[in-house]
């Protein structure tokens, strides 16, 4: 229920004049207080306002109506490139899920052109089967199985590949698009590495390695106050004999100033 | 100083993490996964000794016997999944952990992300 006008704030009886015929959106902002707020209409294709102390002259506007698109703007029209891989060895498998396809197809997409300005040969976006989950339940709260509803979950799927991708370009590729994650869409990577033909030969060498240290360690288990008590015998001798020597010092040096 | 249990309710937690409708079924269902989460190493452990057969026959009766005078709060099997919008305890759909008229309820309001009317 509406409160009473004379409770209402004079500020929200300005929402229901009209300021202007422009567009709702413009309207809507003006009266948020955002004044200087232009048109759009008034803008041309690059965005750039003209400014209404002068108009430009003739010749400089079409100058600049016929300036070529930057390339990088003019891609963002046209389909992700895409790097061809030389050796074509899957290295990571990334899926995209939602329950719309706009916002998968957008982010699939965004994925696509990440991976090429990464550097890194990407597959797809391949579309999945989609996974439809559907409940029955009946319409009342209570008894009445006879009449029931339907409800359905729709899941859409997009797998993207990257091959031959370095691992942290990859891991660089996934951080990046977790950072700038599309509401909606969730995202599972598969990643795989590859080793060198040597790697049993370099694990022996470090389980050999890592045993020696071991050992050293075990060695002293055990032993930590007996090992205390010496090195403490040790100190005390060192210090000791010191002492001597320090205590025998002054005598020789008085000797001499004698 | 110990803290003070209650006579009646000697399980019941004292912060109650629970973000969900409340009644008294689901607040005992709440003491019931806390205490079964608590002794879980406990109740494994006399399961692993009873199972063991290269363990002393006496060793093991005396755990069969200790896991059965367990309070039955401790059990996992008295764990029962509540909808979290009406502490109902039957019909309960796994998937959003409601019953199925709350489900209804709220996948018609548009509240269940991806969840429509089916048509098929």
């Amino acid at each position: 229920m509406a409160a009473p006008s004379y409770s209402r704030s004079p500020f929200s009886l300005l929402k229901r004049i009209k300021l202007s015929q422009s567009t709702p959106l413009l309207a809507q902002a003006r009266r948020a207080g955002l004044a200087n707020v232009k048109d759009e209409n008034q803008t041309n294709a690059f965005g750039i306002a003209p400014s209404s102390s002068q108009p430009l002259p003739p010749d400089v506007a079409r100058t600049i109506e016929t300036l070529p698109v930057p390339r990088a703007v003019q891609a963002m029209y046209l389909r992700p490139l895409r790097r061809t891989p030389k050796y074509g060895l899957p290295v990571c498998n990334l899926q995209l899920r939602s329950y719309s396809v706009r916002n998968l197809d957008f982010f699939a997409d965004f994925a696509m052109r990440a991976a090429y300005f990464l550097n890194l040969p990407a597959k797809g976006p391949v579309p999945l089967p989609r996974i439809i989950e559907r409940w029955t339940v009946p319409r009342s709260n209570f008894a009445h199985k006879k009449s029931q509803e339907n409800f359905e979950r729709r899941t859409c799927r997009r797998l993207i590949q990257i091959q031959d991708g370095n691992p942290e370009t990859v891991q660089l590729w996934l951080a990046y698009l977790e950072k700038r994650g599309y509401h909606g869409v969730g995202m599972k990577a598969n990643m795989w590495e590859y080793e060198g033909l040597d790697l049993a030969k370099r694990m022996d060498r470090e389980a050999k390695e890592m045993q020696y240290g071991v050992e050293q360690e075990f060695k002293r288990l055990g032993l930590a106050d007996e090992h205390g008590q010496e090195l403490k015998k040790k100190v005390q001798n060192l210090l000791g004999a010191t002492a001597e020597k320090e205590r025998q010092k002054p005598e020789g040096l008085s000797d001499v100033s004698r | 100083m110990a803290p003070k249990v209650s006579k009646f309710a000697p399980f019941r937690s004292k912060k109650l993490d629970l973000g969900c409708f409340v009644n008294t079924l689901v607040l005992r269902d709440h003491t019931k996964r806390k205490v079964f989460e608590k002794v879980e190493p406990q109740r494994q452990a006399l399961r692993y000794i009873i199972r063991n057969t290269s363990l002393p026959q006496r060793m093991r009766a005396q755990a069969q016997l200790q896991l059965t005078q367990m309070h039955c709060y401790t059990r996992p099997t008295q764990i029962k999944n509540r909808c979290i919008m009406a502490g109902r305890g039957k019909g309960i759909l796994g998937d959003f952990r409601m019953s199925r008229f709350q489900f209804r309820l709220n996948a018609l309001a548009g509240n269940i992300p991806g969840v429509k009317k089916a048509s098929w």
